[in-house]
Order: structure tokens, then C-alpha cells, then sequence
């Protein structure tokens, strides 16, 4: 007997595990690694989204096993983190139709082309594509720190108003910082898809924070 | 060079409502050197593509502070994640 047998010693009746066992326990082991690594930015994510324990909960949970369903799809490129993200964003945007759906059917929202109140303008602009209105100068957040804590304040409640789709863009781009590659990724949504998602939301969410400083008036005021 | 040109001259004859869509596609994806180049002419003389820009720039620092503010939120509760695990096993059980 040599140094070579130690392991048929150790295991002399040791069968291999049948493959579809082995592809089980290596998905679990993954979906318990994902609870532990990644378990607390999902929960932060869809608790800052949905700021509901229950449903951020349900949200997490769907999104550790959709994963798992969709374990060994997962192609890299993005991190793993990302890809889990994604799941976890298109989850926080089914919840929100849903809830949108039963609450109201036409629910408002902010509008994501801003008037200034001209007849002839579309949104922000002349019908030559000029600017309509004049911008103004924002509050400065640079004085304080409550300040700009207030305004970070403002702009969660305006990104809560953007529809389902646009704010989980917003959460995973410009919150979150994730590159716009991995975001498209994470999401399923070309590079086009997701520019113009991002512009729009940018708008609306420009227009938002301008009612919220008392710079604009809501349309209809 | 004759591309830098180009496109330098057609950001430069777009209307303000193009240059809104490029500012805010500059967040996500690199413009060519031209266009970069045209839109930092444009906003020279132009007042409203200027504030405009600062704004996105804002909503940025906004976005920033959001982040730190998420990060110091608490994790996943203790409860949650073993209710977590347990799903996990079921639904490995199960498949």
C-alpha cells in the first residue's frame, strides 16, 4: 500500500454522487455563498426601493432563486454582484407594477417632459428645439451637510416616483455606480435602451427636484 | 482630423434638445473627441445647456450622498437571512 491508496483507504465504499445530486448541492452552496456576500446590498437595495420589510424580504428571496434557476447562465462579464443586482432590479420593478396596478391604473407619477407653461413649447423646449425656459441656479449643497442631506432626501422621493424600470436603472447607475455595460447586462436592455431610459429619467428627475426647491411650478398650478 | 471636424460641426449646429440627450449620454458611454469637443464650445454660449449640465452634475453629488446614506444602513437581518436559508434548502430539496 502506498501514500497514493490513502484515499480509497480512508472512503473504501464510497460511491460517486449521481451528477443531477452534485449539480443540486453545488447550487445551494452558491445560493448560500450569494446570501452571505452579496445578501446585504440585495436587502439595502430593495429596502431602499420598497421601504417595506416584508416586501424587500419577499424581493431578496425571489432573487436568490431565480438566480439559482438560472445558475450556470450566469456568463461573467459583469460581477456576480451585478448579475444578482439585476435580478433583484427587475424584481423591484414587477413589485412596483403590481402594486401600481392595484392601486391605480393611471397613477401620475412625475411627468418626464417638464412644461414651463408655453403654448407652443414641447417640455423643456420650442418647437425649433431651444430652450423654453430658463434654468435656474439650484441650491447649493457644498454649504452644508444638512443641506445636501435634505436634497439626497428630495431625490429619493422623486426617483420612488419615477415608473417601474426607470428608478432601478437609476438605483443601479447612478447610485449605485455601476457601469452601464453591466447595468445593460443586469437588466437585459441594450445600450440605446438604457441611454434613453437614463436620459428620460435624468429629466424627470431634474424636473422633480425643481418643484421640490420651489423653483417650478407643478403643471396646472 | 476630418472626423474630429465633422462631428465637432454637427454638435454645433444640433438644437439645445439634442445636446441634452449627448450631456446625459456622456454619464454612460464616451462621446468621440469631437463631440466632447462640441459640446464644451456649445456651452460657452449657451446659458441654458450650461445649467443644464450642472444640474446632471448635481444630481450626481445627490446620487453620491444617496449611495453613503444606503451603505450605513443596516444589513440583512438575522431573522430574514435564516428565513433565506431556509428557502434556499427547500427549493433544493424540491428541484
Amino acid at each position: 500500500m502506498t501514500e497514493a491508496d490513502g484515499p480509497t483507504r480512508v472512503l473504501p465504499n464510497a460511491e460517486p454522487a449521481p451528477v443531477a445530486s452534485r449539480a443540486a448541492d453545488a447550487r445551494e452552496a452558491a445560493a448560500r455563498r450569494w446570501v452571505v456576500e452579496h445578501g446585504d446590498i440585495l436587502w439595502k437595495f430593495a429596502l431602499s426601493r420598497t421601504r417595506s420589510k416584508e416586501a424587500a424580504e419577499e424581493i431578496v428571496q425571489e432573487t436568490v432563486l431565480a438566480a439559482m434557476q438560472g445558475f450556470g447562465t450566469f456568463a461573467g462579464g459583469s460581477s456576480e454582484r451585478t448579475w444578482l443586482l439585476g435580478i433583484a432590479a427587475n424584481k423591484i420593478a414587477d413589485h412596483f407594477r403590481r402594486v401600481r396596478r392595484a392601486k391605480s391604473p393611471s397613477s401620475p407619477g412625475i411627468s418626464p417632459d417638464a412644461t414651463c407653461g408655453c403654448a407652443t413649447c414641447r417640455g423643456m423646449f420650442t418647437e425649433k428645439g431651444m430652450w423654453a425656459c430658463v434654468a435656474r441656479r439650484w441650491p447649493d449643497v457644498s454649504v452644508s451637510e444638512a443641506e445636501k442631506s435634505e436634497q439626497a432626501g428630495a431625490l429619493r422621493a422623486c426617483i420612488d416616483a419615477l415608473p417601474p424600470g426607470q428608478s432601478e436603472a437609476v438605483w443601479l447607475r447612478d447610485i449605485l455606480g455601476i457601469p452601464a455595460s453591466e447595468v445593460c447586462k443586469a437588466m437585459g436592455l441594450t445600450d440605446t435602451n438604457l441611454w434613453s431610459r437614463m436620459h428620460r429619467a435624468r429629466v424627470a428627475l431634474r424636473s422633480c427636484l425643481e418643484t421640490k426647491f420651489g423653483l417650478r411650478k407643478e403643471k396646472g398650478q | 482630423m476630418i472626423r474630429f471636424v465633422r462631428d465637432v460641426v454637427r454638435v454645433l449646429t444640433l438644437p439645445c434638445r439634442e445636446h441634452v440627450v449627448l450631456f446625459s449620454r456622456q454619464l454612460d458611454a464616451p462621446l468621440s473627441r469631437g463631440e466632447a469637443f462640441g459640446l464644451r464650445l456649445h456651452i460657452v454660449y449657451c446659458g441654458g445647456c450650461s445649467r443644464f449640465r450642472a444640474h446632471l452634475s448635481h444630481l450626481q453629488t445627490l446620487g453620491r450622498t444617496l449611495a453613503e446614506q444606503t451603505e450605513n444602513e443596516p444589513g440583512l437581518p438575522a431573522d430574514v437571512r435564516e428565513r433565506l436559508n431556509a428557502r434556499v434548502a427547500r427549493a433544493s430539496k424540491k428541484n
